[in-house]
């Protein structure tokens, strides 16, 4: 199946680069967390800050793993290896192709996140991940890998791929409930922001975190964005003249 | 069988295929011939669904081709005239994605890349990562990659662009093994001599045209099978007592020749191409 054959793709991958991933993982995150958490102590609603602060981190880091891993890989592999022809021309249904790479990518942001969740394993903060956490933090890793795959295929250059991030990733990064709460936020604004999809992740594994029920808004609202740019990065490969 | 209805492909303003048509016939050797710019690697990218055409049709057996047709797909194999691989895997992985992509069992993957990896003398680089390999190597493991799969038809873009002459050769003779086995080869090339060597027929493209189809031989008959070349022009003629006579009566200095398939090209597109 072509699922599976990207899902071997992307795990030759990350065999052969797996200091590489995990160093570039563990990097940001890690500053936020001792500059942020532990080097400006605070606290946030009673609480450390910290305990606000490693649930956002750790859905940033699926996000940003997520991302990454495919907007990178892929616009190299169209623009610049033009490796990607080597799929077009094969027999492998493309949907099988984007659902395999929405897949690997989204591993790649649990990853990513479980380096950071490990990392912080011996500051006891009680905060629970369990099963949901995860099962949250997939669907935010297919969500950007998603993003990440309909802006590799709008790329004009290879040297497109460090602009989106610029322009979608970091801006997310500082403003979507990572390091302090939309609450705060001024009306209109706010709600635009709690609308995006890190927002909403990092809502719901806070929520989890903390021995709360995640809502079932944030779901609708990532399966939403999941399903909007699946579509879209499907129409581009069968449909896009010139991919 | 493969045919290409009035094929073209605009890209804004700029039409780099106008309404090329033609068939190539199961087991051919088909040459797609032009100049830099003549829209055969366009030709031969929406022939592998790389692009899609904006007007016309291609089909293969009577089915139409496009990127949602696997069954049509399983049929073809391109080898580009860029290395279009993956830059960061070793000889190996590169073999293993092309077979995975394509279905084949793995023990079958496994055989087949030993057999063709030492055929091309690769083997013993087999884990060498392909942004180590020379050029000539990334050519040899393309081959070995688009031959894995026991394509019908083989889309070859410039294959023998940049070799030497003797890996030219090389390559030569095994596509017309690959021919002689009922594999039809479609091939674009901008060097004559090997349109003429190899081709049962071949198409003359020039600004994304087609400007004559048929076979080499035919095509030199048409134009005159005996060249005399004069100061910077050459005149045909169809024997060779006629050229003869021609040379005895000129005073400028001459030499008789052959017609080659280049001077067709040259005649037909007005332009001077490669040797």
């Amino acid at each position: 199946m072509g699922i599976i054959t990207v899902l071997w793709e992307k795990w030759v991958e990350f065999r052969r680069d797996f200091y590489k991933i995990t160093v570039a993982a563990m990097i940001s995150p890690l500053m936020y967390l001792i500059i942020f958490g532990m080097g400006i102590q605070t606290t946030s609603h009673g609480e450390p800050y910290l305990h606000f602060l490693i649930p956002g981190i750790v859905s940033m880091a699926t996000m940003t793993g997520s991302f990454s891993a495919i907007a990178q890989n892929m616009s190299v592999q169209r623009l610049y290896e033009k490796a990607l022809d080597q799929v077009m021309v094969s027999p492998t249904p493309l949907w099988q192709f984007i659902v395999g790479q929405i897949i690997g990518g989204s591993l790649r942001g649990m990853y990513a996140g479980g380096v950071i969740l490990i990392l912080t394993f011996p500051i006891r903060t009680n905060l629970i991940f369990n099963g949901l956490s995860l099962l949250i933090l997939f669907l935010n890793g297919t969500v950007f890998a998603t993003i990440a795959l309909v802006f590799s295929f709008l790329a004009k250059s290879y040297t497109d791929a460090p602009r989106f991030t610029a322009y979608i990733i970091m801006p997310m990064s500082f403003l979507c409930n990572t390091f302090f709460s939309t609450d705060q936020m001024p009306n209109g604004f706010r709600q635009i922001i709690s609308l995006l999809p890190l927002s909403q992740t990092s809502s719901m594994v806070r929520s989890i975190a903390n021995g709360n029920a995640p809502g079932a808004f944030g779901f609708i609202v990532l399966l939403c964005y999941l399903f909007i740019f699946g579509a879209i990065s499907v129409l581009f490969i069968y449909r896009k003249k010139n991919l | 069988m493969i045919e290409l209805d009035s094929l073209t492909k605009r890209f804004g303003d700029f039409t780099a295929v106008d309404h090329v048509s033609f068939t190539v016939e199961t087991g051919e050797f088909f040459g797609l011939l032009g100049p830099n710019g003549a829209g055969k690697t366009t030709t031969i990218s929406m022939l592998s669904t790389v692009l899609l055409p904006t007007e016309g049709e291609i089909k293969i057996d009577g089915q139409p081709l496009n990127r949602n047709t696997p069954k049509q797909k399983r049929k073809l194999s391109v080898i580009t005239q860029e290395y279009s691989m993956r830059q960061d895997m070793n000889m190996e992985e590169v073999m293993e994605y092309q077979g995975r992509l394509y279905f084949l069992p793995r023990n079958v993957i496994r055989e087949k890349t030993k057999e063709l990896l030492n055929m091309t003398d690769l083997w013993e680089y087999r884990k060498r990562t392909v942004r180590h390999l020379s050029g000539g190597m990334k050519r040899k493991l393309m081959i070995c990659r688009s031959l894995l799969i026991e394509p019908e038809i083989l889309l070859l873009d410039e294959p023998t662009a940049g070799m030497d002459a003797l890996s030219r050769r090389q390559m030569w003779s095994l596509l017309k093994k690959l021919n002689g086995d009922n594999m039809t080869v479609i091939l674009t090339t901008h060097y004559m001599e090997e349109a003429q060597a190899l081709c049962d027929r071949v198409a003359l493209m020039n600004r994304g045209k087609l400007q004559k189809l048929d076979s080499p031989e035919n095509l030199i008959r048409e134009l005159g099978a005996f060249a005399v070349d004069e100061d910077e022009e050459s005149i045909f003629f169809q024997n060779r007592e006629d050229a003869i006579s021609y040379l005895r009566e000129s005073k400028n200095d001459c030499a008789l020749r052959t017609t080659t398939l280049e001077d067709v090209f040259v005649k037909c597109a007005g332009q001077k191409l490669e040797r």
